[in-house]
């Protein structure tokens, strides 16, 4: 009995010595990259950054769909670069489930990276409230514009885009304009992406309605309106615009968000359709940038700040289908040079990054794809999230008796 | 069958042992479903109802039910009740009339088929329903199409799918479906004895319907017509993929207060809504109990 305590306690005298030795023992100077606020002040830089990334191995995304303003591409060119895996929780929810995520889930669910609408990040930050999201700057971060960054980096505008009218090519005549829609030939035809209450897409299709109908963006009443008529004369169907019903034939006009126009093409492609799409003659209004931020309870902070680096970064470079063996096999900073930057993804997808005045200034925009011309004639118009607080409540009260 | 009660008290102790071991036997089965119970249903209920009290900051107030009461919410309590009780009439009674003919006149075989025809209808519902729908009475719809080449043209009349009747004639595909499952087994207990006893006794085939028939059936038939309201209340998806909000109705609102990209700072509003939902369904067991108090008098 003596005997076997005594064993027991050398044991644990043994195990107790390897331990600590294990800890004594002399190792690089680990980088806590949950405490790092921006690359430069950062010890080894960004070939230490895609290391420790790469040794985080996983990124936690959220709501991030494959065909919305090229992510599906973006993911995919990061993940191969890198060695990183992507889990995309959610991928068609809401800026709301991001937020609710944040708030609820367990340590290992918490998405690393958020991509929300503006009055999402109003419901979270505001004086007084303690921040949910980690503060850094980006290498890029002087060339997103002072009113769409935090001051300290704890947020910052990615990119946004303009509502378009995607039509089907049968459809006679194409519409050109958003008072085109009124036109008897368009009966049954017309529809939205969503509840203008619910969804960003349709909410901003009210406000380019108001517009072109001589309201203002303090004055959404006119879209309104315009929406009512449309119901009356029987051309506004209450069908989701989405790319099923589409396909279906149960609408062939709808106003949806220009960065989605290379996806919807070749999906609509795909079943057999034609699908075009045209920036509005009498308006072309553009949403308020989405917002990046890393959360402050990421579980992989390295892999976090990676990829907000890789999203705000200007390069020309390769895309996901030409990145070699020997290119993931080089240091860091090489491997981050070779590839296309995620502002750049934006453009191919049609949406307009953030820094789109750096990069024209430095020459580093790529082609954005054809046919999304802003016309002369419209009028350039981007609600602001006061405007938008303002519109909500008059879309709550109308849009379920329309 | 429950014991006599002097008998549990004369007898004291020994037959305490007994009553618990009775009650222990009768509660350890149900266990596993009272923890389900507990922890899917009454937890979330009792959180989502402290939430509805509360305002963004977690302060107590009644504001969210004052909101949830007015306007465009009481609206919608208005269009979702009206909604619930015309597509549970519309179903039920086609739906109660089939199972009996089902029951009554149809083969074994026929029944089979039935059985698993309406138990895969009953549960086919949200998005991929309202596609069907959309898919074949759309504009462009295949039989809409198919109508119209003979002559039919059902858009003529100013008829529209999305709309609230075009709601409603939506869910009688699966409500009836429904009613047929779970009327059935109550027309399958009217034993044909009880036809062939009045009959014998002289009764005509009204008067066995006013006495015998239509007294028995009464109960489950409130029942099922008690779960079709609730499940035209309730129904979420098919409502937002046909309507993109043009009707007012409670689970459409609660759905665009918590997982909206516009409103994102109105979630206890969106509770207090869904508590709402729980009360309006509460209120609706209540002339469901009497009805059963009134026919557990007689059953005895």
């Amino acid at each position: 009995m003596r005997f076997k305590r005594f064993a027991a306690a050398a044991v644990a005298v043994v195990a107790a010595a390897g331990m600590s030795l294990t800890f004594a023992a002399p190792s690089q100077a680990a980088i806590n990259y949950c405490k790092v606020t921006d690359l430069q002040s950062s010890a080894n830089g960004m070939n230490g950054l895609v290391a420790a990334a790469k040794k985080e191995g996983v990124l936690n995304v959220i709501t991030l769909p494959r065909d919305w303003a090229n992510y599906g591409e973006a993911m995919d060119l990061f993940s191969k670069a890198f060695g990183i895996k992507i889990n995309d929780d959610n991928p068609d929810g809401s800026s709301a489930y991001e937020l609710q995520t944040i708030a609820t889930a367990t340590a290992d669910k918490q998405p690393d990276v958020v991509d929300i609408g503006v009055s999402a990040l109003n419901s979270v930050t505001g004086p007084g409230r303690p921040s949910i999201f980690a503060n850094y700057k980006v290498q890029n971060f002087a060339d997103i514009p002072a009113e769409w960054k935090d001051a300290g980096g704890a947020w910052y505008g990615d990119y946004n885009g303009i509502i378009a009218i995607a039509y089907d090519s049968s459809v006679s005549p194409a519409p050109k304009k958003i008072s085109d829609l009124t036109n008897a030939a368009y009966k049954g035809q017309v529809a939205l992406g969503g509840d203008p209450s619910a969804a960003q897409e349709a909410f901003m299709s009210v406000f380019a309605a108001a517009i072109a109908k001589g309201g203002s963006v303090t004055n959404i009443q006119p879209g309104i309106d315009f929406f009512k008529t449309l119901k009356q004369n029987g051309n506004f169907t209450s069908v989701l615009a989405n790319g099923a019903n589409y396909v279906s034939g149960a609408y062939k006009i709808s106003l949806s968000w220009n960065f989605n126009a290379p996806g919807a093409i070749a999906s609509a492609k795909a079943a057999g359709k034609t699908l075009k799409y045209v920036i509005p003659s009498d308006v072309a209004l553009q949403g308020t940038p989405y917002i990046q931020a890393i959360n402050k309870k990421a579980p992989h902070c390295a892999a976090a700040r990676l990829w907000e680096e890789f999203i705000y970064s200007e390069n020309k470079g390769k895309t996901s289908d030409k990145i070699t063996a020997a290119d993931k096999k080089l240091p860091g900073q090489a491997l981050f040079n070779t590839i296309l930057g995620g502002q750049n993804i934006f453009v191919s997808g049609g949406a307009t990054p953030i820094t789109v005045k750096a990069m024209t200034k430095k020459g580093l925009l790529i082609k954005a794809p054809a046919g999304l011309d802003v016309p002369k004639s419209a009028k350039l118009v981007m609600p602001s999230p006061d405007n938008q607080a303002a519109g909500k409540s008059l879309v709550t009260s109308q849009w379920p008796n329309l | 069958m429950a014991k006599p009660l002097s008998n549990t008290v004369d007898k004291g102790a020994a037959n305490r042992g007994a009553l618990v071991s009775d009650f222990t036997r009768q509660l350890v089965p149900i266990l596993p479903l009272l923890v389900l119970i507990v922890v899917f249903l009454i937890w979330p209920i009792v959180n989502v109802a402290i939430m509805a009290f509360e305002d963004n900051y977690g302060n107590f107030t009644f504001d969210n039910f004052v909101v949830a009461s007015q306007g465009v919410y009481a609206q919608a309590f208005g269009n979702s009740i009206s909604l619930g009780i015309y597509s549970a009439l519309l179903a039920s009674i086609p739906g109660a009339v089939f199972a009996y003919i089902i029951e009554s006149r149809g083969s074994e075989f026929l029944k089979r088929i039935i059985n698993s025809a309406t138990s895969v209808l009953a549960n086919s519902g949200g998005v991929p329903l309202a596609f069907m729908f959309i898919a074949a009475f759309g504009a462009e719809g295949s039989a809409t199409v198919l109508l119209k080449a003979i002559g039919l043209d059902i858009y003529a009349g100013g008829f529209t799918l999305f709309s609230y009747w075009g709601l409603v004639l939506v869910y009688c595909f699966f409500q009836i479906p429904i009613m047929v499952l779970v009327f059935s087994p109550a027309v399958q207990a009217l034993r044909r004895e009880w036809t062939e006893a009045a009959r014998s006794l002289g009764a005509s085939k009204w008067q066995y319907w006013r006495h015998v028939g239509f007294p028995l059936l009464f109960p489950s038939f409130s029942a099922s017509f008690l779960l079709l309201f609730a499940s035209a209340f309730s129904a979420y998806a098919t409502a937002r993929a046909m309507t993109v909000g043009t009707i007012a109705l409670v689970p459409l609102m609660i759905g665009t207060l918590i997982d909206g990209n516009v409103i994102v700072d109105q979630f206890n509003l969106g509770k207090a809504l869904a508590i709402g939902m729980v009360l309006v369904t509460a209120l609706a067991m209540v002339p469901y109990l009497l009805i059963q108090r009134r026919v557990a008098r007689w059953q005895k």
